[in-house]
């Protein structure tokens, strides 16, 4: 049956739903190339059957180029469906992890790709500067809405040196720990190097409470 | 110099700039840092916080992260050692040094402005006058010509000795006689000041800054002190007075805002009130939680046979049936646990273990949590010293650190099944020492030698666990023995530390009889080293906590033997 | 950052490939020339008129829909009546995701084959959907609900279920922490899983 080979591509795409392994062992590639040819395939025979019709009126032919084309079409829509959905991860990775892709995604992408990361980098960054007075605007800070300006943070894994707005340099060592500005960590928190941590002052009573004393309170009223 | 105005002389100063925070790894410094770390969060403060286990890691520490800071601040860790002959730190750096061991050492005292301990002088601290220990006028020539003297002497032959100069060197010879006794005299032992939480908390309260969780904090960190001897008795009594009345203060300013009855059911609660001093009872067994409390443990005696039909019998005579001493305390019959109270205290007087009643502090916020200060000093001990090969220290101390904040519940709870494992332990190593008869006498002191190789002794590596059974041996050999001189004694423990390297770890604590918990192997252990020319790693802020390699160990004892005696 | 999909499926959309796959079994109204191969049962080069085969859906539907149908198709059983009816009676005691794991999608395609029943299926569709509505809900507010019941749902049910359960976390962190707490990015959370399977398997 025609179109097997673009739906095992666009399956790999289903179960791996957060990596993007290309060309990892080549099969990918390979399938891609599978796919390819079917559809080469199916164009040379529908190209030899038009002939015919064309030239012989064969009218009777028509409904098997009708069939290929479907199948052609199919395997397109496998393929761009393929290739679109990874620019679209890789897009939400310039939001998640900045504009530096860590070392495991960027050995699985393909040299189209990495190009295409590196313009959307650029014409992001040409949009951020646009924005605001004079030092541009950075979008992909504060996704979440800030409290405070500065938030504690324990670091998890070593990072080495790290210079803050105003020339600062912290020395990140694993298990220590800081109050820093929540602009410089947020992106290092997305990468994992940072952990947030959180103070709730006792003067609030926690949720575990509320509900406690609902629950309570129906069980009284049940009686 | 010492800073009694903490908000002029230390906080204000240290606001505009961001500071390195150096914590010791102990209880106290962890709730003093908790403490300042909140002021600090309030006033936006930029800070780091570098977990410091001993002298060597400081050093790194300050080494790694001194870059461009201005402040640093050293909680109960520095003030005993010459920190700026040690640290060589820029001229610019100011130390604020927030220790509770003593004694300081003087040179810190007498900077005049690169150290600054924060926290008055204690009048038991007995420092010496800068006059006695220090010369100004001619220190430094006084070395010119002792140098002078070793490279030079056929120019020192030639110098006329008149009479004013032999009158001078006698002067200086007195002089120098006399500051050896003083010095002796003031470092002679080694002991605590004031929690460090303390300190800091009533510099929270002047600002007025102070909330209901740093009262806590202060509670435990001063809690930790009491539970390991580390002050006198009469002194936690006193402090706890003042605590409570901060937190009938802090609990009345919010109860002011609550009307409603049903939220102050839900809201936080700290109360102070009678309690007994049994470990962890609420999170334990009944018969567990007897049986590893030093108090019952030492007056039934029941690292012996006879000692365990004495806790049964205890049980009996309170009427609590044997299943139910097995089950966890939350689970017990309602009205067994609501008079276990009275139980305990009417029978404490026949069994004596009057002093397992007393008072503590309990914090309580929904109906799930509800833990006494003591049940997360010991959490914390255990949280502390579960360093393994898989997880740093480092990683074990920012545990204690989270366990302190209330949304952490899984953390405390994982640091309360450790101290079980804990205090399990050292019941048990002390139940083979005293049963064996392993505590060896040398008519000075005591000491014991926890085995190599058996199966949970590696926690001994600890400093702690090590002390806490060090203190429960320590206490059943004084109250079974028949040596009349048994509470002079003070006591001297080791255990391994690193099996392979052949390294053992050696602590010493004072006799039972002393209510001023000083210790004086301090300086005690360093004289023995250097008597038998052994290299001992005084690593530890704490003087009376050695490392040694075990193949010394018998010289040593010998030494610190013939030194005591 | 989730990119707004402008109409629903769209060309790219992965579940709409994937349902479209779906076998129906077709019966050939014209004769296919060159294509007999397609028959694995059938020796000739043709494929015959009256030839019973199973197309994938992408192709059946538009060979049916051609101006004279190339293929006629029969709607796959469990769209059928017998089926609605079970589902009538009680849906939400079926694992759904046996019958098909994109019931719906694929649904909402099926029905467009059939004229006659085009009206039944939606209707049945969506009386299905709203009676298991709940079912999903319930679990995924659950926050104890076993982690392999979301195999049990169909995928469009699988990702409500799913969407469910983390705004119910998110609420509950809201309730007891306040919100805008920084979390480490879920890519490298499972980058580090990944490393450290890699790391377990060498």
């Amino acid at each position: 049956m025609y179109g097997r080979k673009g739906f095992k591509l666009i399956s790999e795409l289903d179960l791996y739903s957060d990596i993007l392994p290309f060309n990892v062992g080549c099969m990918i590639e390979a399938l891609i190339k599978e796919v390819l040819q079917e559809m080469q395939s199916l164009y040379d025979a529908n190209v030899a059957n038009s002939n015919a019709i064309r030239n012989d009126n064969n009218m009777a032919l028509l409904p098997s180029v009708q069939l290929r084309h479907i199948a052609l079409k199919r395997n397109k829509r496998c393929i761009l469906a393929y290739i679109y959905n990874r620019m679209r991860k890789l897009k939400e990775l310039r939001w998640e992890l900045g504009s530096i892709l860590p070392p495991e995604i960027n050995t699985n992408l393909i040299n189209a790709e990495v190009q295409w990361f590196q313009s959307y980098n650029k014409s992001l960054a040409k949009y951020m500067r646009s924005l605001g007075e004079d030092h541009g605007f950075n979008l992909t800070t504060n996704m979440v809405p800030p409290k405070t300006l500065y938030v504690e943070v324990k670091c998890v894994e070593d990072f080495g040196k790290l210079e803050l707005d105003d020339g600062q340099v912290i020395l990140l060592k694993k298990n220590t720990y800081h109050l820093l500005p929540r602009s410089v960590c947020e992106p290092l928190i997305r990468q994992g190097i940072l952990e947030h941590k959180k103070y709730v002052s006792m003067e609030f009573p926690s949720y575990e409470q509320e509900t406690q004393t609902i629950q309570l309170r129906s069980i009284k009223s049940d009686d | 110099m010492f800073v009694e105005n903490l908000e002029r002389g230390f906080y204000r100063l240290v606001k505009h700039d961001r500071c390195l925070l150096l914590v010791n790894f102990d209880v106290d410094a962890i709730c003093a840092c908790k403490i300042l770390q909140l002021l600090f969060k309030y006033d936006n403060m930029m800070y780091t916080l570098v977990p410091v286990q001993g002298v060597q890691d400081m050093v790194r520490a300050f080494e790694e992260n001194c870059e461009e800071v201005k402040n640093v601040i050293f909680i109960n860790c520095g003030g005993t050692l010459d920190l700026v002959e040690l640290l060589q730190p820029a001229e610019s750096v100011i130390f604020y040094i927030l220790d509770s061991h003593r004694p300081y050492d003087l040179c810190n005292i007498y900077s005049e402005d690169q150290v600054r301990i924060l926290g008055k002088p204690d009048e038991d601290d007995e420092i010496p006058e800068y006059n006695d220990v220090f010369r100004d006028d001619d220190s430094s020539d006084e070395n010119e010509t002792d140098e002078e003297s070793a490279s030079d002497r056929s120019q020192t032959k030639r110098r006329r000795l008149n009479e004013e100069d032999i009158v001078k060197r006698a002067g200086r010879r007195e002089w120098s006689e006399k500051r050896a006794t003083i010095l002796f005299n003031y470092t002679q032992y080694s002991y605590y000041g004031k929690s460090s939480a303390m300190i800091i908390f009533e510099m929270a309260w002047s600002m007025t800054k102070d909330n209901l969780d740093m009262i806590w904090w202060a509670i435990i960190g001063s809690t930790e002190q009491a539970i390991l001897g580390k002050v006198e008795s009469r002194l936690s009594v006193l402090e706890e007075g003042f605590l409570q009345a901060h937190v009938s203060r802090l609990t009345h300013k919010k109860g002011a805002e609550v009307d409603k009855q049903q939220q102050q059911q839900s809201a936080v609660k700290i109360t102070y009130d009678k309690d007994l001093l049994l470990v962890l009872y609420r999170h334990w067994t009944v018969e567990d939680s007897l049986r590893h409390s030093v108090p019952t443990a030492v007056s039934l005696r029941l690292w012996s046979l006879r000692g365990e039909q004495r806790l049964k019998g205890l049980l009996a005579d309170m009427g609590l049936p044997l299943a139910q001493s097995k089950q966890r305390f939350s689970a017990m019959d309602l009205a067994l646990r609501q008079e276990f109270k009275q139980m305990v205290e009417k029978l404490a007087g026949k069994y004596k273990v009057d002093t397992i009643i007393g008072t503590s502090f309990t914090l309580q916020y929904g109906y799930k949590f509800k833990y006494c200060a003591s049940d997360i000093v010991y959490a914390m001990l255990a949280l502390i010293e579960s360093s393994s090969k898989t997880k740093l220290p480092q990683g074990c101390f920012l545990d204690a650190l989270d366990c302190l904040s209330r949304t952490k519940k899984d953390i405390l709870e994982s640091g309360i099944e450790k101290a079980k494992l804990m205090l399990k332990t050292v019941f048990k190593t002390a139940q083979t020492i005293l049963q064996l008869k392993e505590i060896r006498n040398t008519g000075s002191f005591l000491y014991i030698i926890i085995p190599e190789g058996s199966a949970g002794n590696f926690i001994f590596a600890h400093p702690y666990p090590l002390m806490m059974l060090a203190q429960f041996t320590l206490k059943a050999y004084v109250d079974s023995s028949k040596n009349r001189r048994a509470p002079e004694l003070p006591l001297v423990a080791s255990a391994v530390y690193n099996a392979e390297e052949r390294i053992c770890i050696m602590i010493g604590i004072p006799p039972v009889c002393e209510d001023q918990p000083r210790s004086l192997f301090g300086r005690a252990f360093e004289q023995a080293a250097k008597n038998t020319n052994s290299y001992i790693d005084a690593d530890y802020f704490d003087s009376t906590i050695i490392r040694l390699k075990i193949e010394e160990r018998p010289k040593f004892l010998d030494a610190l033997a013939s030194l005591l005696a | 950052m989730a990119c707004c999909q402008s109409y629903i499926p769209d060309y790219f959309a992965i579940t709409d490939i994937l349902s479209t796959e779906e076998r129906i079994s077709c019966k050939i109204e014209v004769e296919l020339p060159g294509l007999g191969f397609l028959d694995s049962s059938c020796q000739s080069e043709n494929l015959k008129v009256g030839t019973k085969v199973e197309f994938p859906l992408w192709l059946a539907e538009p060979l049916k829909n051609l101006q004279n149908s190339v293929v006629s198709v029969d709607i796959p059983k469990i769209y059928k009546e017998g089926y609605r009816q079970i589902l009538e009676a009680d849906a939400e005691v079926i694992v759904l995701s046996k019958w098909n794991p994109f019931y719906y999608e694929l649904g909402m395609h099926v029905r467009k084959l059939s004229d006659r029943d085009y009206e039944i299926i939606t209707e049945s569709l969506l009386q299905t959907f709203k009676s298991r509505f709940q079912l999903v809900m319930d679990w995924s507010q659950n926050a104890m609900s076993d982690p392999t019941l979301s195999i049990q749902l169909p995928r469009l049910e699988r990702d409500l279920f799913l969407i469910g359960q983390q705004a119910k976390i998110r609420l509950v962190e809201w309730l007891k922490m306040g919100t805008n707490e920084l979390v480490v990015s879920e890519i490298t959370t499972n980058l580090k899983k990944r490393k450290r399977e890699q790391y377990e398997f060498d």
